[in-house]
């Protein structure tokens, strides 16, 4: 007869068996990355709420002094449209790290007005009004998801069209004012760790490539700028395992709160 | 070829292509798994993309997919296909191809996850793979969630 001690400890070594059939089967310790160049995949540009997060997980930040809800001017031009569209985007997502339900509010019926100038409002009016809804009901988490879905959506569309070119400005331009923050914050309180959150070397020659392969009628003078911009911020970000300094972080600063203010500005 | 048998083989071509993809799926579904992998991690308080990556593979065959990440945040990546009898695979490794996902990591048949909470801010490489599969080319998708 087995004892029952027994049977316990064979029951236990049964189960973690089971459990370790579902954890990862063993993966290999070390790969060359050289090797997968051809292999990779467009890059996925992240949300500046996922920069946002990381930033307050170093401490609080006053969201309420970066919320911006003013009009901007209006344009005809779509490249334009587009990279407005981006930042406004990105502005909602400070709206709500601020928990700024009327900022929020208003966000969502700006992103409406531009999706219309573009010609993609269809695939957005429910977003936008479950923004709105959300904002109302204070309901954060679903405000963030309906955020990132309007621009899916929007790129969507867009591709749709066959306008990726479009869609790639929208998400520079969300990227530009994320970063734009960003070092906003890092320069008023620096630390190694904050400014560690601009390394995004890849990132950024993932947006020069595309702003190289622009079509004429998308070189606008604000694109050009950009273009131009990225170069001189690319050696301040691409240190490898060097920290970045906070003259570096100051200097991206002003670079994006120039270039933004070219977005949100009539020429 | 007359003007009607062109029509008639158009229209039958249209019929089979669509009854070919009804059958094999397509990387929306994949999307639809990977997706459902995710869904336990949404309660948890993963922001779940809306974006994502899919293709199709054959079996033995590798991705990889370049994605930034922050440190401070944790990451799960979720990987599914449609095709349930399949057993596919996703790992994640630094900069330098260093593996470096937490144990936590997990493969079941036709889902996979991976999770990461980012030592250094920077660019990683997520390796999706079909390990095995009852087709010949098998569509896989993935997302990714943070919080």
């Amino acid at each position: 007869m087995i004892p029952f001690a027994r049977y316990l400890r064979l029951g236990a070594i049964g189960l973690s068996g089971l459990t370790l059939c579902a954890l990862a089967a063993q993966a290999p310790q070390h790969i060359d990355v050289k090797t997968l160049s051809a292999k990779i995949e467009n890059v996925v540009v992240p949300l500046p709420d996922e920069v946002f997060d990381a930033l307050n997980k170093l401490g609080t930040v006053n969201w309420r002094e970066h919320v911006r809800t003013e009009k901007s001017a209006n344009f005809m031009d779509r490249p334009r449209v587009a990279l407005l569209l981006g930042t406004v985007i990105a502005d909602g997502f400070i709206a709500v790290q601020a928990e700024d339900a009327p900022a929020v509010k208003e966000i969502g019926q700006r992103v409406q007005t531009l999706a219309k100038g573009i010609g993609v409002e269809r695939s957005i009016t429910s977003h936008a009004k479950a923004i709105i809804e959300a904002a109302d009901k204070r309901k954060w988490q679903n405000v963030r998801q309906e955020l990132d879905r309007t621009q899916k959506g929007v790129q969507q569309a867009m591709d749709e069209l066959h306008d990726e070119k479009l869609s790639q400005l929208v998400s520079l331009g969300g990227w530009l004012r994320g970063t734009e923050v960003l070092t906003a914050v890092v320069s008023k309180r620096f630390s190694d760790e904050g400014a560690e959150l601009l390394h995004q070397p890849d990132l950024l020659v993932h947006f020069q490539n595309q702003l190289q392969e622009m079509p004429q009628n998308y070189s606008v003078p604000i694109v050009k700028q950009i273009q131009q911009a990225l170069g001189e911020v690319r050696p301040m970000i691409d240190v490898g395992n060097a920290p970045i300094p906070s003259t570096s972080v100051r200097k991206i600063n002003e670079i994006t709160t120039r270039l933004d203010n070219g977005i949100v500005t009539k020429d | 070829m007359n003007r009607r048998s062109f029509l008639g083989c158009s229209l039958s071509f249209a019929v089979l292509l669509a009854v070919r993809l009804a059958v094999s799926g397509s990387v929306d579904d994949a999307q639809s798994f990977a997706l459902q992998a995710a869904e336990p991690y949404v309660k948890e308080g993963f922001q779940v993309r809306e974006d994502y990556w899919g293709g199709d593979l054959g079996t033995g065959e590798k991705k990889a997919v370049r994605q930034q990440l922050f440190r401070g945040n944790e990451y799960w990546f979720w990987m599914g296909t449609e095709v349930e009898r399949a057993k596919i695979s996703v790992h994640i490794y630094d900069s330098e191809g260093k593996l470096a996902e937490q144990p936590d990591s997990w493969e079941k048949g036709h889902f996979a996850a991976a999770h990461i909470i980012p030592k250094v801010t920077g660019s990683y490489f997520i390796i999706v793979a079909v390990e095995e599969s009852s087709e010949e080319r098998t569509h896989w998708a993935l997302v990714y969630g943070f919080r």
